[in-house]
């Protein structure tokens, strides 16, 4: 071989090959390959995060669920008890009144009684007298039967 | 093979010498070996133009067609730098990777049968300077071309030694090793041998083997017509594994020996 223009020619040949494959091939596809291997490590990691965002709000979902229905029971608890109380309550008062209206009726029943036995007593003591004075008008005198009488009185009493 | 045409059995000698010859312009330095410059300028633009359009229309989404080829090609040259180099290094890929399809696809213009283009360029007018046909279409096997790539490379080469190790230390590399300072005269020899061994084999060693891949294609063709098809396809298959080794090693050692070049003083 003898060193001739072919040689050049070839090697400025091979160095424009070169620059042109790293100028419009090898940067592009190369930037190309890593702005999408960047891509994907954000995807994943994107995806990974909202796995994990879920899982927050999975739990968060349950304890306010939780928190929930503790709360409900809570309130019907506080319900049947107030419930219960005014119950009791209503019954304590209802009880105490009723006492009070048959304290008071069997007082005036009471009162009645004593009036009427009052006026039974003076009936009776008058009829008797009466009875007496005619029987007595009769047969004795008022004066010499009136102490047995008086006692007979107060027997009735 | 004097009417150029008639059994290539005629004269076989004349046949295969005649398949060996350039067809060359100009004397002396300007001697030009016009179907080298063709053939190799042709795989050039075609290259460039597949990788303009590539890189043009270059999707960072998912790739298709071409792309995806190309990616894989520069992903697997890349890969091969990023384990030959501690460092990253921007020329490297691609030098490889142009290295890589240049000679891949110049070695492939071996499988095109032998007398096809020469004949048709014979046709068409383009003859040699004894007024027969020459044509080497397979670029690979005119030294020139494996010449012109190994000195590139061999440039590139003493380019990040001196800017790595500084004029000085490519100097000093060269009596310090491997012997130490006090062998200086022989360690300059044998770094200078195993210097200029590198280049040299590299050229050589594809043009050697694409050289004689051609000669047993030749071989095969002076053969009667109906025994070429046997040995004719075997080889071309083997060929195959041939057309892509060379072009592998080539790209590989470009690699490693650039390698080398950008290690800093040791």
């Amino acid at each position: 071989m003898n060193i001739t223009a072919t040689l050049f020619g070839q090697m400025i040949t091979f160095v424009i090959f070169v620059w042109f494959i790293k100028a419009y091939l090898w940067e592009p596809l190369t930037s190309a390959m890593d702005e999408r291997t960047n891509k994907i490590a954000d995807g994943l990691a994107s995806a990974e995060l909202g796995e994990k965002r879920i899982d927050e709000a999975n739990v968060e979902y349950s304890r306010i669920v939780d928190e929930a229905k503790s709360k409900a029971s809570d309130v019907i608890t506080m319900a049947n008890q107030q419930s219960s109380n005014i119950i009791g309550e209503a019954k304590t008062i209802s009880k105490k009144e009723a006492d009070k209206i048959i304290a008071l009726s069997n007082q005036q029943i009471g009162q009645d009684l004593n009036i009427a036995k009052d006026a039974l007593r003076k009936d009776i003591s008058r009829i008797a007298i009466s009875c007496a004075e005619k029987i007595i008008k009769a047969e004795i005198n008022e004066e010499k039967h009136k102490a047995i009488f008086d006692e007979a009185l107060k027997e009735l009493k | 093979m004097s009417q150029g045409e008639g059994p290539a059995t005629d004269n076989p000698v004349a046949y295969i010498s005649h398949h060996l010859q350039p067809l060359q312009y100009g004397d002396g330095f300007w001697q030009i070996n016009v179907d080298t410059m063709f053939f190799s300028t042709l795989i050039m633009l075609g290259v460039m133009w597949a990788a303009y359009k590539v890189g043009k229309n270059v999707s960072v989404g998912a790739p298709t067609g071409a792309q995806n080829i190309l990616e894989t090609l520069i992903d697997f040259v890349n890969g091969l730098v990023k384990e030959a180099f501690p460092k990253p290094n921007k020329i490297v890929g691609p030098l490889g990777l142009t290295i890589f399809v240049w000679v891949f696809l110049m070695n492939a213009m071996d499988l095109i049968p032998v007398d096809l283009l020469p004949k048709a360029a014979e046709m068409m007018g383009i003859v040699g300077q004894d007024g027969k046909y020459a044509l080497k279409v397979v670029p690979t096997t005119d030294p020139h071309t494996t010449f012109a790539m190994a000195l590139t490379v061999f440039a590139i080469c003493v380019y990040y030694n001196v800017k790595n190790k500084g004029l000085g230390g490519y100097f000093k590399s060269f009596l310090v090793h491997p012997f130490g300072i006090a062998l200086a005269p022989i360690n300059f020899v044998l770094t200078m041998v195993e210097e200029i061994a590198k280049p040299l084999s590299l050229a050589l060693r594809l043009f050697g083997n694409m050289f004689t891949g051609e000669l047993v294609f030749l071989l095969i063709a002076i053969l009667p017509w109906y025994i070429i098809p046997i040995p004719g396809s075997m080889w071309a298959i083997f060929h195959i594994l041939v057309i892509t080794l060379q072009a592998f090693i080539f790209m590989v050692l470009t690699i490693m020996y650039i390698s080398l070049a950008s290690e800093e003083s040791h």
